[in-house]
């Protein structure tokens, strides 16, 4: 079966095929769809965007059984140099005027990757100054005025935005604070742990009460939030190093509790991954991904087949195994 | 193609809307048969067209209440077949959850319409184009758009009859949002929020004007909305070529004074009709089906007197 998709547009026939959802699918999917100039659209034989470019090469980068995709992520590397603005941001789409959350995720790609020192270093530089428009003056006080019993959450405590002069949000501040911890300490200054430190403490003030992440809306009109897989498992992964803390156990507990009724190949991946991180035991993923595989093909979508790719990667298990969880409660 | 193609008319200068409202006591109903019917009173020409329907998608939800249900898209891709259009495709790009998949599959949108690739596009992830705006009512001066939508002949809201704990209500003009691309601006898309919700809104339709609505009324949402309300059984459906008409009936019809929702008032200057006298009705009136819907205390404000 071809998947045609986008009003009829063809997905890449080399990329998306019938059959059966495999170990190795992800990282054929990923390796013939790549596209020329050497990024990924978020599907097929579309624009090559930089999150999309991001999450492939990080993908192909953690398959360390593989023969290393060395050539694919060579193209990729050069892309997202090429696509890097002036200032050191990643725009969404190379020739958008503004940098955005995917900074964190191409910065990171390139530093695991090795050999742009000075592109992850302006990347992060632009990271450390990108700060959410939710704690300036204007903001506070329209809270007072407007609505300050709406939204029970401490906006003093800033993370990332998905993009410049809006709100703190936890899955850009997850990604950011996953970038950073990839960081040697020679590359983190003093102001870099602080904000660190600050982004961590917003996650943790965004937290649902039971349990778990939404967007990054904990509380609404006395109402508790709805934790949702994605934002959950992020926020988890970036929290990592605090694993033993009450809130990650108790969210660990709500993602454990969520992950048989998950009906979507991203957030499966993404819940696999979290909980592969901490430990905690879950079968195998791919055989729950193959009869999502076979009804939709993931939608073509890129994203999907690189988190799946990590999720089987075991990278932060491997890590955690050897000593790397550096639990600080 | 909807994007701008019409030049925005003051509202003393248009010609009165026509706005069918249609019973529909549950989905297991005939809702093909309804939803046909109810189009062939409107002069649509949709012979070659590529219609887009913009449903309202906004979580995983095994209730049903949430988001636009699955029977309704399914009676509107057939009607919009049935009366010529060479393709009909479902868009949506949800606001909060990046997995639209876990959403199609929780709605089992697949069993009602068919294999969904090639008919269904996450308009998150869709390519996308920048696009100056009509209209400047917020801050935005101009979005990235994606292309499924700009594409498109015919573009049609499908929202949910919801009530809405920012503006109000939810309905096909706020249902628009659902276009504004997360891979560009993120989830939420709170770029927009930033610039403005009723400018924003605002800005939006003058820009990418549905040419059509219906409102899903069937089971709606009151109180704490769009996510965490309470179900609403309405037993409608709304339709009309004036999205604004359509809301504002709409409105009427959950107990609301659609002149009270600052968006949909200052839409009736420019993108459509607001008041009664405007608006023909079709089918059932405004009154015989009127089920008033319970509000937060923050828009009691919005509520009919009578």
């Amino acid at each position: 079966m071809l998947l045609r998709e986008n009003g009829g547009r063809d997905a890449s026939p080399e990329a998306v095929t019938s059959g059966r959802f495999s170990d190795t699918s992800s990282r054929h999917f990923l390796l013939t769809s790549q596209n020329s100039d050497g990024g990924w659209g978020y599907h097929p034989a579309t624009p090559s965007s930089v999150e999309a470019t991001a999450w492939a090469s990080l993908a192909l980068l953690s398959r360390a059984a593989d023969p290393s995709p060395a050539e694919a992520c060579a193209r990729a590397r050069a892309w997202l140099l090429r696509a890097q603005m002036p200032d050191g941001a990643w725009p969404a789409f190379p020739g958008q005027r503004q940098g955005c959350w995917a900074t964190s995720l191409a910065a990171l790609a390139l530093h695991l990757e090795g050999g742009s020192p000075e592109a992850v270093e302006r990347g992060r530089d632009w990271l450390l100054e990108a700060w959410p428009a939710d704690g300036n003056l204007w903001w506070r006080l329209r809270l007072v005025l407007a609505r300050g019993t709406v939204v029970r959450q401490d906006n003093s405590l800033h993370g990332w935005s998905w993009t410049p002069g809006t709100a703190s949000w936890v899955e850009p501040t997850a990604h950011a604070l996953l970038f950073l911890r990839s960081l040697p300490q020679e590359l983190l200054s003093p102001r870099a742990a602080k904000r660190r430190q600050l982004g961590e403490r917003m996650l943790y003030d965004r937290m649902c009460p039971g349990g778990g992440w939404n967007s990054g809306n904990p509380q609404v009109y006395g109402v508790a939030g709805i934790p949702r897989i994605g934002p959950t498992a992020w926020a988890l992964l970036a929290l990592l190093p605090h694993s033993q803390r009450a809130e990650n156990q108790m969210s660990l507990g709500w993602l454990e509790g969520a992950y048989p009724r998950i009906r979507g190949a991203a957030s499966l991946a993404l819940a696999h991954r979290c909980l592969r991180a901490y430990g905690r035991p879950v079968g195998p993923l791919t055989p729950d991904l193959g009869d999502l595989y076979l009804r939709n093909c993931f939608f073509a979508s890129v994203l999907t087949f690189a988190w799946i790719a990590l999720a089987g990667s075991g990278e932060e298990n491997r890590a955690r195994q050897a000593g790397g969880d550096r639990a600080t409660s | 193609m909807s994007l701008a193609k019409r030049a925005l008319v003051p509202s003393f200068a248009r010609p009165a809307s026509w706005v069918a409202i249609v019973r529909a006591d549950s989905y297991q109903m005939d809702l093909g048969t309804l939803i046909f019917n109810a189009l062939r009173e409107f002069d649509l020409r949709l012979r070659d067209k590529r219609v887009v329907l913009k449903p309202n998608f906004v979580e995983p939800d095994l209730d049903g209440v949430i988001n636009t249900h699955p029977a309704v898209i399914a009676a509107a891709r057939e009607s919009f077949l049935r009366l010529g259009a060479a393709s009909v495709q479902v868009a949506e790009g949800p606001g909060h959850e990046r997995d639209t998949e876990a959403i199609v599959e929780t709605l089992r949108l697949r069993d009602f319409l068919g294999p969904l690739p090639g008919v269904f596009v996450d308009l998150n992830l869709d390519e996308v184009r920048r696009v100056p705006l009509q209209t400047r009512a917020s801050r935005l001066r101009e979005l990235y758009l994606p292309r499924t939508v700009l594409e498109a002949d015919f573009l049609v809201s499908l929202p949910k009859l919801k009530t809405h704990h920012w503006v109000g209500a939810t309905l096909s003009l706020k249902n628009m949002f659902g276009i504004v691309p997360g891979c560009c601006y993120g989830w939420p898309k709170n770029i927009l929020h930033w610039a403005g919700i009723t400018g924003s809104i605002l800005d939006i339709n003058s820009t990418v004007r549905p040419d059509f609505a219906i409102v899903d009324g069937i089971v709606g949402m009151e109180g704490n909305g769009p996510i965490q309300g309470t179900a609403k059984a309405s037993g409608v459906l709304i339709l009309g070529e004036d999205p604004v008409a359509v809301d504002a009936t709409a409105a009427r019809v959950m107990g609301l004074e659609p002149e009270r929702i600052d968006y949909l008032a200052k839409a009736g200057t420019l993108l459509g009709h607001l008041r009664p006298d405007k608006i023909r009705q079709l089918g059932e009136s405004v009154r015989s089906v009127r089920t008033p819907f319970a509000v937060l205390p923050a828009f009691q404000k919005l509520v009919a007197s009578s």
